[in-house]
Parts: C-alpha cells; sequence; structure tokens
C-alpha cells in the first residue's frame, strides 16, 4: 500500500478553504461565460465539447512566445487547489492550439486515485506519469486517454484559446479527482 | 472444407465520449451494498450506493452517504468517477448507483485500491442510455435464419423435446455443455448437476479448454494446490520468481497492494515488457528474462543446475518436505490408478527424489548454462543472475523466494513448464509456508461448485495403458458426435486454438443443415431438429448475456438471456480463495434470469428431480456438501448459519468484503478462515462441528504428504516433435505470435466494448510489434496487419495411446489424426521495443480479431492441455486503421513507460 505517501496540495481546512471558496464563487458568478469558439477547428474535440454544459472563466495561462516544446508550465485553474500544466507537446493533439495545435493542458491529479502527475510529463512519447501510485499513463496527444493503467476516466482536459500572442485557459472537459462538480456544489 | 469462417466486424472509430464534468452524490440514507468485482481473480472489494433518481446528495460530509467533503484534493481521497456512477432499475423504479472499490477494505484491496477494470464496474450495469441497451433480454428462437422473441415456457419445451430425443437415440455422450467455471457457485452447481447428476453425459468442458484437464499439471503431480497462497505471501517474499505473466497487467491489485511496497526484488520471465516489468526495472529491482516461446523448461532446469553447483539448495527443507523414492513409489505410486496422473507419475520420466533429481539436472546437456542461453535466447549472465537472486544466501541465509506462474508458462508447453518449475521452487525451499509460495497467479476467479457423478469414464480417448483421459469437447464437435450443446457464457470458439475452423464446422452442422425451424410451434420445431440431428446436424443453445459472434449471432438455434452481476445474489472464491457475497442491488434487464434458474426450468422439463430451490441461497447452501473435501470448502458456514437459523447468504453479508478464507473450520465455535494450504500450522489434529481434517491443510497433497521433485527431460519426444514442427518457418519470414491480455481489457472485452472510455482506449485489439520486425515488413504504428498462418494443425479422430509414442505429434501425423488448417485474423499494430525480436503478441479473445485462429489445436500428450501462446504467422500490412491519425480514440503510444 501507498497510503504513506502524503500529496502536496493537500487541501487544509478551515481559513484556506474559505479563501478557495470565495475565489470559486468569483470565478464562477463574476466571470461567466466561456467561449468554445476556438475548437470548432479541432473535428474530435468539437464533438466532446458540446457536451459540456458548465459555464467556466477564461484565465490566461500563459503565452505563444515564452512556451517552448518539452517544457511545461504549472497553473491553477478554474481554483487555486485544482493544478495543471500547460505543455507544447511538439506533435498536434486533440484539442491543441497554436499554429501546430501542439499546445494543451490538463489536470495533474491522476484520475485514478488522485496521485501527484507533477513533474512526470515524458516528451519523447507525449505521455503523462507514470503516476507514482499505480503507475497510470496519459496519452495527451488524445486527449488524456489511458494508455495503460488503472484510471477510470481521462485525464481532465483544460479547454484553451490563443488571444493574440496569449493563451486561456476557458473549461475543463472531465471532472477533476476530488471533486463531485467542477462548477459548484462546494462544501 | 467449406470456406473458413471470418468474423463479420471491422475497425471503426467509435462514438465520441462524452466528457463528465460532474457526479451526483448519494445522500446520507442511500442504500449500501458490498460485492466484490466481478473480473479478475483477485476480486477487489467494493461498495454499491443505491438511492432512487429525483433525489441527490449534498457536497458536505454530513449530507452525503460518502461521508466526505466535496470537493478535496486529498490524495486517495474518497472519490467517485464519473465511470463509477450509471442509472438503474429496482423494483422497476429509476436510481441512480455508485459503484466505488471500497475505502474500509482491509483484505485484497486495502483503502480501495483498484483496477480500470473493476474501477469501472458501475458501466456494466443495464442502463438503455448506454451500449448496454444491447443487452440480451429475451428468450429466441432462430427462425427462417432470425432471432425471434418467444416465452421461457416454449424455449424449455422445445430444449427439453429435442434432448430427450438426443439422449434416447444417440446417448448422452451426444449432449454436451461448454460452461464457464468461474461464474458464481450458484449457477456452476446448478449447470453441473444437470450435465454430470441428472444427464450423466460425459462431453462437458469448461470455457477456457477442450476438456476438464488440469491447468498448471506439474503443481498438481508434486502436490501443490494451484491457489495454497494468500496475497499477503506475494506481499511477504524477498524475491518474486514470476513466469509467463506480469500481475500488474492482469492481476493488478495483487501487484500494485502487496507487491510494489518495499524493497522485493522481481524477475519476469515473459517475452514482453509489459508494465510491471518496465516499473521493476526502473526501480533497479527487477529481471527481464524475454524468453523465446516454449523454452522455459530449460530456464529453469539451468537455474536449479547453477543452485545445485553451487549448493544454494535449502537442504534443510529437502530434507523435511521432499519425498525419497519409497515415499514416491508407495502403495500405486502417486497417482489414482487408472488415470493419466498415474500414467504421468510412475517412477521413471518425470518421478524423482532429491538424490536421483540432483544427479540427473547434471547430466543434462541443455541445463549447461551455455547451451541454455543458446536454446532460450536469454543472456547466459541473465540466467546466472536469476539464479542468484532466487536462491544464493544473503548473510548465511536463504532468499524468501515465492514462485508464481500463469498461461506464459503452462500454455506453452503444460508439462514440462510446470514440473520444471515446481521442482526449481521446491529446491528453494518454497511451498507451504509465509512468503515462500509456490502458486499460480490466477486469471478468472474461483467460482466452480461441481455437483459431482462425472462420467469422464465414457470418453473414448485413453492415454496409453488404457488409463482414463478427460473428454475432449472440441474434437467430439469436429468429429460430428455432438447432437445438442449447450453454452453457458462463454464465446466457446474464439478461446480455443484453430478457432476458425472449430466455427466453420459448427456453422455446417447448424446452419448448413437443411432443416431450419421456419415456425414456432412446437411440434413442427420437434420434427425439424430432429431431422436435423438424425442426419448429423447439430442443435445449439446459448445463455448469454450479450449477442457474440458467432455463437449467438449466427450459430444457435436457442439463445437464452443471463442475469449477472448484480442482479442476483452470487457466491464465490477469488485466488487466495476468499469467499464473499457479490449482492444483489438492482433488476436484471427484460425477462433476463441467472442460469441456475434456467437450469431448473429445463430440468423440470425434463422430469428431473431435486431442482426446487426457491431462490440462489438455496443452492448455496445445497452445494457447501459436495465441496467439503476440497479447498473451496465452506460447509461449516452453512452448519453454522443453519443453527443460527439465518440464510447461509445473509451471513455471509454480513462479512462484507472481507469474507472468509476457505477452507473455513470452526476453533473454539467460531468460523476460522485458512491463510495458505500445505502449512503444518494448520494441523489442528480433531476436528470440531461435522468436519473432517484433510492432510492437505498441513502437508502435501500426497500420499506422504511430502512434495515430489519430478525430472523434466528437455528432449522428451512428446515434446519436442511438435515443438519443431510449429517453429516460424524462416522461409515464410514468419514470426511467433503469442497472445494475451492487456490490463485495460477483461476476456472478450464483452464489457469494456460497452464502457465508454474504454471502448475508446481499445477500439480494436492491437498487436504489439518489435521496430526491427515492423521495418523489414513496412509497418508502422497505427496500421492493420494481417496475422496468417497457412499450417495450422488439428488433432482429429479418437487416437488410442497403446505406447507412448502413439500419441506424439510424428505417430498422430503418420496416422492421419492431424488435419492442416489455416488461420488469419487482422489487429492494429503498435510498433514498440517492448517486444522480443521475433515475437509479436495479439490479444487473445478479442471480437473481430480471434487471436487463437493461428494456434494449433494438438494437445499436449502428457496431459491433454493445449499450448495457446505458440502461434505463428506471417504479418503483412492490409492498410492503415481509421486510429492512425486521429485524436479520440486507441492511443497508440507504448505502454510500458516508466
Amino acid at each position: 500500500m501507498n497510503q504513506e505517501i502524503n500529496h502536496e496540495h493537500r487541501h487544509e481546512e478551515g481559513e484556506g478553504d474559505r479563501a478557495c471558496l470565495s475565489r470559486r464563487r468569483f470565478l464562477l458568478f463574476g466571470v461567466a461565460g466561456a467561449t468554445l469558439v476556438a475548437l470548432d477547428s479541432v473535428p474530435g474535440l468539437t464533438r466532446l465539447a458540446q457536451a459540456m454544459v458548465a459555464s467556466y472563466p477564461s484565465q490566461k495561462v500563459g503565452s505563444l512566445s515564452a512556451l517552448k516544446a518539452g517544457e511545461p508550465l504549472e497553473f491553477a485553474y478554474p481554483y487555486p487547489d485544482v493544478h495543471n500544466v500547460l505543455v507544447k507537446l511538439g506533435a498536434p493533439a486533440g484539442g491543441g492550439v497554436g499554429p501546430a495545435k501542439d499546445i494543451v493542458a490538463f489536470n495533474q491529479m491522476c484520475t485514478h486515485m488522485g496521485g501527484p502527475l507533477v513533474g512526470t510529463y515524458k516528451g519523447n512519447h507525449q505521455v503523462m506519469g507514470p503516476c507514482p501510485l499505480h503507475l497510470t499513463t496519459f496519452d495527451l496527444t488524445r486527449h488524456g486517454m489511458v494508455v495503460s493503467g488503472h484510471a477510470t476516466e481521462s485525464l481532465p482536459q483544460i479547454v484553451l484559446e490563443v488571444k493574440g500572442d496569449d493563451i486561456h485557459a476557458t473549461g475543463v472537459m472531465g471532472l477533476v479527482f476530488g471533486y463531485a462538480d467542477n462548477t459548484g456544489g462546494h462544501a | 472444407m467449406s470456406k473458413l469462417w471470418t468474423p463479420k466486424a471491422t475497425p471503426k472509430l467509435p462514438e465520441p465520449v462524452k466528457a463528465e464534468g460532474r457526479v451526483p452524490l448519494p445522500p446520507a440514507d442511500a442504500d449500501v451494498f458490498t460485492t466484490a468485482c466481478d473480473y479478475c481473480t483477485i476480486a477487489c472489494g467494493y461498495k454499491v450506493y443505491r438511492w432512487p433518481v429525483g433525489k441527490e446528495g449534498g457536497p458536505k460530509a454530513g449530507e452525503n452517504a460518502m461521508k466526505t467533503d466535496f470537493p478535496h484534493q486529498t490524495m486517495m481521497g474518497v472519490w467517485a468517477s464519473p465511470a463509477q456512477h450509471t442509472v438503474v432499475s429496482h423494483e422497476g423504479k429509476p436510481h441512480h448507483v455508485i459503484v466505488v472499490p471500497d475505502k474500509d477494505a482491509t483484505v485484497v484491496n486495502p483503502g480501495g485500491n483498484h483496477s480500470i477494470r473493476g474501477g469501472t464496474l458501475a458501466q456494466k450495469c443495464f442502463n438503455p442510455e448506454t451500449r448496454t441497451r444491447e443487452r440480451l433480454q429475451n428468450p429466441m428462437i432462430r427462425v427462417n435464419g432470425k432471432l425471434q422473441k418467444v416465452s421461457w415456457d416454449l424455449v424449455t419445451d422445445v430444449m427439453a423435446d429435442i434432448s430427450q430425443h438426443v439422449i434416447a437415440k444417440h446417448g448422452e455422450h451426444a449432449w454436451a455443455i461448454k460452461m464457464y467455471s468461474y461464474q458464481y457457485f450458484e449457477n456452476t452447481y446448478a449447470i453441473t448437476r444437470l450435465g454430470m447428476t441428472s444427464i450423466g453425459t460425459p462431453s462437458i468442458a469448461p470455457h477456457d479448454k477442450c476438456a476438464n484437464t488440469n491447468d498448471a499439471t506439474g503443481l498438481d503431480d508434486a502436490g501443490i494446490d494451484s491457489f495454497g497462497a494468500s496475497y499477503q505471501d506475494w506481499g511477504d517474499c524477498e524475491v518474486a520468481f514470476m513466469s509467463g505473466v506480469d500481475p500488474y497487467e492482469t492481476k493488478t491489485t495483487l501487484f500494485t497492494s502487496w507487491m510494489m511496497p518495499g524493497e522485493k526484488k522481481m524477475i519476469f520471465v515473459t517475452p514482453h515488457r509489459t508494465m510491471g516489468v518496465a516499473w521493476a526495472l526502473a526501480q533497479g529491482r527487477g529481471l527481464w528474462l524475454p524468453i523465446i516461446p516454449g523454452t522455459d523448461t530449460v530456464l529453469h532446469n539451468a537455474m536449479a543446475r547453477i543452485i545445485i553447483e553451487n549448493n544454494w539448495q535449502d537442504q534443510e527443507f529437502i530434507d523435511k518436505w521432499i519425498a525419497n523414492q519409497w515415499e514416491v513409489d508407495q502403495g500405486y505410486g502417486r497417482g489414482t490408478r487408472n488415470t493419466g496422473w498415474q500414467w504421468r507419475t510412475t517412477w521413471g520420466n518425470w518421478q524423482s527424489d532429491w538424490k536421483d533429481y540432483s544427479k540427473w539436472i547434471m547430466e543434462q546437456e541443455e541445463a549447461k548454462l551455455e547451451n541454455a542461453a543458446k536454446i532460450t535466447g536469454l543472456k547466459a549472465e541473465d540466467i546466472q543472475k536469476a539464479a542468484e537472486w532466487i536462491a544464493k544466501p544473503v548473510n548465511g541465509k536463504a532468499p524468501k523466494t515465492s514462485f508464481m506462474l500463469e498461461k506464459g508458462n503452462y500454455w506453452t508447453n503444460n508439462y514440462m513448464n510446470t514440473t520444471s518449475f515446481v521442482s526449481l521452487g521446491l529446491i528453494c525451499g518454497a511451498g507451504n509456508r509465509a512468503g515462500r509460495v509456490i502458486s499460480r497467479g490466477g486469471g478468472h476467479q474461483r467460482g466452480m461448485m461441481g455437483a459431482g457423478g462425472g462420467s469422464g469414464w465414457l470418453n473414448p480417448e485413453k492415454y496409453p495403458g488404457r488409463r482414463k483421459k478427460d473428454f475432449n469437447l472440441d474434437r467430439w464437435v469436429m468429429d460430428g458426435q455432438v447432437k445438442f450443446a449447450w453454452v453457458f457464457g462463454t464465446t466457446w470458439i474464439a478461446a480455443m486454438m484453430g478457432s476458425q475452423t472449430l466455427a466453420t464446422k459448427m456453422l455446417e452442422m447448424t446452419r448448413g443443415s437443411k432443416h431450419q425451424i421456419d415456425s414456432l410451434d412446437r411440434k413442427a420445431i420437434f420434427e425439424t431438429l430432429k431431422k436435423r440431428v438424425d442426419e448429423g446436424g447439430m442443435v445449439l443453445v446459448d445463455s448469454d448475456i450479450y449477442p457474440v459472434e458467432p455463437i449467438n449471432t449466427d450459430i444457435a438455434d436457442i439463445v437464452l438471456p443471463a442475469a449477472t452481476w448484480g442482479e442476483d445474489n452470487f457466491t464465490r472464491c477469488n485466488s487466495e480463495r476468499r469467499l464473499r457475497l457479490y449482492s444483489k442491488f438492482y433488476d436484471a434487464p427484460g425477462e433476463a434470469k441467472p442460469d441456475w434458474w434456467a437450469v431448473q426450468q429445463f430440468a423440470k422439463k425434463m422430469g428431473f428431480e431435486g431442482y426446487d430451490w426457491k431462490d440462489s441461497n438455496d443452492i448455496f447452501e445445497e452445494a457447501a456438501r459436495f465441496g467439503r473435501g476440497g479447498v473451496l470448502n465452506y460447509h461449516p458456514l452453512v452448519m453454522e448459519a443453519k443453527k443460527k437459523g439465518v440464510k447461509a447468504q445473509e451471513m455471509l453479508r454480513a462479512m462484507g468484503t472481507t469474507g472468509i478464507q476457505t477452507p473455513i473450520r470452526v476453533r473454539d465455535g467460531k468460523l476460522v478462515g485458512t491463510l495458505r494450504l500445505h502449512d503444518p500450522d494448520n494441523n489442528w489434529g480433531e476436528m470440531e462441528q461435522a468436519e473432517v481434517q484433510n492432510a492437505f491443510m498441513y502437508a502435501f497433497n500426497t500420499h506422504s504428504g511430502k512434495a515430489i521433485l519430478l525430472k523434466s527431460p528437455w528432449g522428451f519426444k512428446g515434446w519436442s516433435q511438435f515443438y519443431q514442427a510449429i517453429q516460424p518457418r524462416a522461409e515464410k519470414n514468419e514470426l511467433w505470435v503469442t497472445n494475451g491480455r492487456v490490463g485495460e481489457t477483461w476476456q472478450s472485452a464483452f464489457d469494456d466494448m460497452r464502457k465508454a472510455h474504454l471502448n475508446q482506449r481499445w477500439p480494436w485489439p492491437p498487436i504489439f510489434i518489435h521496430p526491427d520486425d515492423a521495418k523489414s515488413r513496412g509497418i508502422e504504428s497505427g496500421d492493420l496487419v494481417k496475422v496468417h498462418n497457412d499450417t495450422v494443425y488439428v488433432q482429429t479422430g479418437q487416437p488410442q495411446g497403446v505406447k507412448d509414442p502413439d500419441l506424439f505429434f510424428d505417430n498422430l501425423m503418420k496416422d492421419g489424426h492431424i488435419q492442416t488448417t489455416e488461420g488469419f485474423f487482422t489487429s492494429v499494430a503498435i510498433v514498440s521495443d517492448e517486444m522480443r525480436p521475433g515475437v509479436a503478441m495479439a490479444s487473445f479473445n478479442f471480437p473481430g480479431a480471434p487471436a487463437n485462429a493461428v494456434v494449433h489445436a494438438v494437445p499436449d500428450p502428457v496431459t491433454n492441455n493445449y499450448r495457446y501462446k505458440l502461434g505463428r504467422g506471417t504479418l503483412t500490412k492490409v492498410g492503415e486503421s481509421p486510429f492512425k491519425n486521429n485524436f479520440t480514440a486507441m492511443s497508440l503510444k507504448p505502454r510500458p513507460i516508466a
């Protein structure tokens, strides 16, 4: 068993929790209505994205000029405790943005049992993982599909949009580990 | 022979998956059930939360039945993924269910660990909004070629009419059953009671082989039960020698919960570097032996030789626990008189003792390190290292080594791979103590509770010396001897060797007959089927939960809808003999009924007595006494339940996901489970209650209670002639085409292809090919590859063994008992250096691509079991699959990325 490993982003109770809550409220009700226009250029994703019913905020998470292939950039979205990674794969991908359609973003909590995927990106295969807990790997060119292992869902993909040189996060496809609802229903 | 049957399914892009952003939470008052996974042998514990649609729990711990605050970001915290939710019918009303691994589990999957297979169990439940809508929901009869819905009453009348005719006119041999051996005690007891006790036919075969043979035969002959170990033992060993298996792929939580933690060294003997292998190598505690298929015996003998040369054997254990010649030969020898077992174990070729074995091994040319390296294709230093790891004393103490084997071992050379394996384990002191076990890893769960009364003696085939041999059902079909067959929950054809040839024959005998049902009139149906069976045809009934190509889509005359996991209360054991209740929590679809119920209706129509069960608990209680002498004995639990006036299944329910390990015994009035078999600590002397002391509990399962060392001569012609004949042929540019299962798929993918995410992951089965083999054939990842073996050998007839060589390959060929046919299938290539060059691996039983089509149907003459993993064929690119250049389905990345 691996229960002894503690997550560095363990959700704290008390003051911090309330801070998260207010931030969520701000994001959800203050900046509603993400656009999915950019997705139309990616056939597979368009159909997937149509299933999205939630409204997410738009948030700048990086820029085309600063992002280097194979060097992941971490960011929080849509809440401060939800940790994701922005990565230029160097190969076209489902939901990829930028001139080469190779910039994608994914949540970093394993959808098997919440293991930390931070630092596990494998640039030679465009794969995230293996998760240190039970070794699941995810294909970032195919919407975070499980390559091998035990997650029961694909890795949640952060929907991206390019505005000029800026890369914006505008939604989440797939339920983030530890959440019952990506956009509401918080304790 | 007519044109070979070919599957109709073709590779297609699946519908896109809806990416859910929420999952409903169970309200605090939701109903909670415990169950265990329906799939692999490990059988993780699960909880089911059920509540009516229209209600939902809140995110605060006090507002939901999972007693957890959402959201959280706690690693390994309580969570339900959208794939763990569905909507089912309960008492006719829609209900939400969440099926999640049991966080409170303390055994099997502590803390709620799970695999992707069990983790998506909710998606298996019938819900008309998902592809589970394809479930069979009504009994059907094929009228004018098309399946028509009929009543259970009519269908069982029709079955009884033709069965009575077949048994009266053609004999009970002609009435056959092909059945799963695992899908719960209640069903297997009912089915075997019908076939073996009431009808008394010898024509019964389990799902995974043509005859009811041993699996790891060498273990049985050495006196070791294949499922004697506990998961704790795999956790406690310091070195694990794993032959033909990577438990990460196929026994997930055994590996991830019990074997990964700590510093255990792991040796994997397999031509495929799967994820568990890659991970152990990356951790610096793995050793990968990418063996040439079929040569494991030589590896085992070479390792044994190194150990004996260096005096690393566990002499104390050997002196105490290994039988000497007198102990081997006492009485009738080890094997029961007049059986293949006796034939195998007569002193000579195989049986030995320490003195004889250690001398013999030094005399074997192939066991010399340099020769062994050449034959196995392994590096001499790796063989040496493996021998050191498993046996070289550390600080004067032998390492605690356990030995696991699975189908890569016993389905390439059934007898010799298992005899050489068990001998290697025994000289290292393994077999009956904590952390030092010899055992199968297991495939499916242990759900067979036979009703007894088998008629194997009616089999016309015999071992040399006219010793009894298990009845080979496939060959009986191929010979046209089966007139009526009832299939329970198995693909039959795709799971067997030379599968296209078998399918073709079965189609000939059913659809090929001119006598086809053309009305729903009971008498007319009987007249038609009577003519068919009297003129060489066959009637086939298939009980299943889904349409399966071709057994019920094309071949069956009658299709019966089965109720399954979650749709009735069922029981069975896992691979550490842990017995649990698999709770009913929702309504079976339509008129689907559990197989025991279908058997009951039919048996009553046949006029058989003793089928008066009211529910599955009645069968569970009745079956208990038939398992009393065996390793799955739960009789004391039933006795205790009767004493307390409760149903035995309800008593088991109270034990939740922990259950109890069989054999169950009673001590100080309490039920006590059994951690491991053969362990001297189990010797309790006089037993309480009605139980008797079984010697296999505390000693090896032999006359003397000591284990038997078995020799495995590589030159044995019963093996070498076949192995020579089935080598990949260089002049044809063939490769070994072995087969197995990836972790994301269970069995024939019957549920996986209806689970949205898993169907996206594997919409079509892969074939893994080494880059060197792919390049020379112009194959890239994502290409469609046709695998073709133009010379598939199929043994025919009922050859009698008078002298040993009569059943060896060359003589069978000479005597006209080998038919030469062909086989082919089409897979999607994944080019990766995870394969040993010269060996490709396909999915073993995936719809549309039956990899067993290129495997030879010639059994091991010693054991009657088959060599499923030794296919061969040419690999030719036939185009690009729809998955090669798309972003939504079938990742083509290498799987072992560590």
